[in-house]
């Protein structure tokens, strides 16, 4: 028995790998498990962008309710020139709550473990290692431009101009703008084989550049995940929203001081989000907003007990000189399978 | 290779403004289907399509609605609330002037309420009924759908979703059951406010699959006001009869449908601009001469 489990999960990247397989059913096609009717739903404030325009799904991602009470009651009760009462925040208190709630257990592990578009996203880039395609690491003089982006998605897209859209200042196609734009909404609908989403909106110019900008950004992705870790998760919205509440779960990255790290810098290369805090600091500035809770950093440090990952004063995984060898024979640090060895007999008969 | 993203790019968008042109318009109205946003259970309020009883939506919100009695007569409406305090489980309202107002079990409880009247006439039975979507949270309707309301019943199997619609070119499956027993081989006769007819027949189990028609577009069986908000929906209706011991009963089953998705949207664009977000990325595949990776 133990032998089994072993071939099975040989590796903490692989114990994940199964559990976002089982979560991609749970978010894809879940419905058929939890129920039909979205209040059987596991939840309507998923940390994790399980889409609700999937009607076979068996969960909802927060940002729908945050975009739609944004938009319906705060944005037309400050309209309305009403105050904004409990009876209008009510409703978004109950969502950020319920979200706050899942969140509290395993926080960022929503991304690295249940997403089912980072799980898609790695998926991708599993064949582009497979088939030793390029692999583009944003450098650390770029990071600085890229992200920022998930909080101006956070903040004008999921937050602003929903609102804006309630108090009648923007065009009502800007009700709810990231679901427009999300490539999870496309991804996740295509593999319940419905094609709704993907085709484009066309009862205004309008509708239809914000669907059109949508499907490019998907397409963009959905190749690009090839070559790059995680493409869409540097500017996705919900790792800006996990990342404003990560020091309130459970669930966390610990990294703790130590000498060799400066000149290693394996983690960062491990890191499917680049990070490269993970590499040149520790405490808290290396459970870094960009983290997904992944784990690859801690697999891939080759010393004991510096990277751990913990559930609260549990540690789930720490890092190991052993475990480090071990990893190193099927996999490099940035995915790259060792390649099988084939060994051909010479005519003669030798090796 | 930029230069064939900007020639992709410009077909692209001098083609989009033709498909703006090309849209189909549906009945002169702005059809906005499906998706999370869409409002739920704004019935037609058409002047009487059909002689079947109907309660047919004559306004409101999420904390009121209104009826109107259309094919039979009935001095209170029975509404069945999916969950809430047991004494708002079932509420009687009074019929005045042929219209009804009702409000869900609890003023921050939602979902899907079901609707009924009943007309007791010369030894026939005629029973209406519908659904009524409050926008607020409340208990998913699998408990409410299984109760039983009256001897004769259509039961939805199942409503279509939260935040989703019944619309034209599906297929949804009734159930139609006699004193909570399935109805095998029975006909269950469905008509739209646009005036198509069909029927359908129960299995084994008493569910019987309809085929919403695709007929937005022709003229109605009676013009009347089926837009609401923007989002155009008509009216259809589903009856089916049953006779036991001299008596004959009569129930429907009514409720609104939208049009087809496909009508204002564009799979071929949506394709389109999908293949160019692939194009555009193309050239990350391509390897650099630095490249450690
Ligand atoms: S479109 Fe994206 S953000 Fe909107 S509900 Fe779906 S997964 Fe969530
Ligand atoms: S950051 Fe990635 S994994 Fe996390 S919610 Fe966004 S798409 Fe999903
Ligand atoms: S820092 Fe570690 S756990 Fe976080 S995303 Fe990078 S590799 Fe994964």
């Amino acid at each position: 028995m133990a032998e089994a489990m072993k071939s099975l999960f040989p590796t903490m990247s692989r114990v994940r790998l199964w559990v976002q397989i089982v979560m991609l059913f749970v978010t894809v096609w879940g419905a058929s498990v939890v129920g039909h009717y979205s209040a059987e739903k596991i939840s309507d404030a998923l940390p994790a962008l399980s889409c609700a325009y999937d009607t076979q799904n068996g969960g909802y991602c927060v940002l729908v309710p945050l975009q739609h009470q944004v938009h319906h009651r705060v944005g037309t009760a400050l309209v309305k020139a009403q105050e904004v009462t409990l009876k209008v925040l009510l409703p978004l208190a109950m969502t950020m709550l319920t979200f706050l709630a899942f969140f509290f257990v395993l926080g960022k592990a929503f991304c690295g473990w249940v997403c089912p578009l980072g799980t898609l996203q790695e998926l991708v880039q599993r064949v582009g290692r497979r088939f030793g395609l390029p692999l583009h690491a944003v450098a650390a003089d770029k990071l600085g431009r890229v992200r920022p982006v998930k909080w101006l998605m956070l903040l004008g897209l999921v937050l602003l101009l929903p609102l804006l859209t309630g108090m009648g200042v923007t065009a009502h196609e800007f009700g709810n703008p990231y679901c427009d734009v999300c490539p999870s909404r496309l991804a996740t609908t295509l593999l319940t084989g419905n094609t709704e989403e993907i085709a484009l909106k066309t009862q205004s110019p309008l509708a239809f550049a914000i669907g059109a900008l949508g499907n490019t950004l998907f397409g963009f992705i959905a190749v690009g995940a090839l070559a790059i870790r995680q493409p869409f998760c540097r500017i996705c919205p919900m790792l800006a929203l996990n990342a404003v509440f990560r020091h309130a779960s459970l669930a966390r990255l610990v990294k703790r001081q130590h000498d060799k790290c400066e000149k290693c810098g394996i983690c960062t290369k491990a890191c499917p989000m680049d990070i490269t805090e993970i590499h040149t600091e520790h405490g808290r500035k290396a459970y870094h907003d960009d983290c997904t809770l992944c784990g690859r950093c801690a697999e891939f440090c080759p010393d004991d007990d510096v990277i751990q990952v913990k559930l609260g004063p549990f540690a789930l995984f720490r890092s190991s000189r052993d475990y480090y060898k071990k990893r190193m024979t099927g996999e490099m640090p940035d995915g790259t399978v060792k390649p099988v060895r084939i060994v051909r007999k010479s005519p003669q008969g030798g090796a | 290779m930029p230069r064939i993203h900007c020639a992709l790019l410009c077909a692209l968008l001098a083609g989009a403004a033709q498909a703006h042109q090309g849209a189909h318009d549906v009945s002169g109205a702005v059809a906005e289907t499906n998706g999370p946003s869409s409002p739920h259970g704004d019935h037609g309020v058409a002047a009487a399509w059909s002689d079947h009883p109907m309660l047919l939506l004559a306004g409101g919100d999420r904390g009121e609605v209104a009826f109107r009695l259309s094919g039979f007569n009935a001095d209170h409406v029975t509404v069945f609330a999916p969950g809430g305090a047991p004494d708002r489980l079932e509420v009687d309202y009074p019929v005045e002037n042929g219209q009804v107002r009702i409000q869900p079990a609890a003023p921050m409880m939602g979902n899907y309420h079901w609707a009924q009247a009943r007309e007791e006439q010369d030894g026939a039975v005629r029973v209406a009924s519908t659904v009524q979507y409050f926008s607020n949270p409340g208990d998913a309707p699998t408990a409410l759908l299984t109760r039983l309301r009256s001897e004769l019943e259509i039961v939805p199997h199942p409503l279509p979703r939260e935040h989703s619609q019944y619309r034209e070119s599906e297929k949804w499956a009734f159930l139609v059951r006699w004193k909570g027993a399935p109805l095998a081989a029975h006909a269950l006769r469905l008509d739209t406010e646009y005036g198509s007819h069909s029927t359908a027949y129960t299995d084994d189990q008493g569910i019987a699959t309809v085929v919403l028609p695709r007929d937005f577009g022709v003229p109605k069986a009676a013009p009347g006001k089926a837009v609401a908000h923007g989002r155009e929906r008509a009216g259809f209706v589903l009856s089916t009869s049953h006779v036991e011991e001299g008596r004959t009963y009569l129930t429907a089953f009514n409720y609104t449908y939208a049009p087809e998705s496909q009508r204002s949207r564009s799979i071929a664009w949506g394709a389109a601009f999908g293949l160019l977000g692939m194009v555009a990325a193309v050239p990350l595949l391509r390897r650099k001469e630095n490249e450690n990776g």
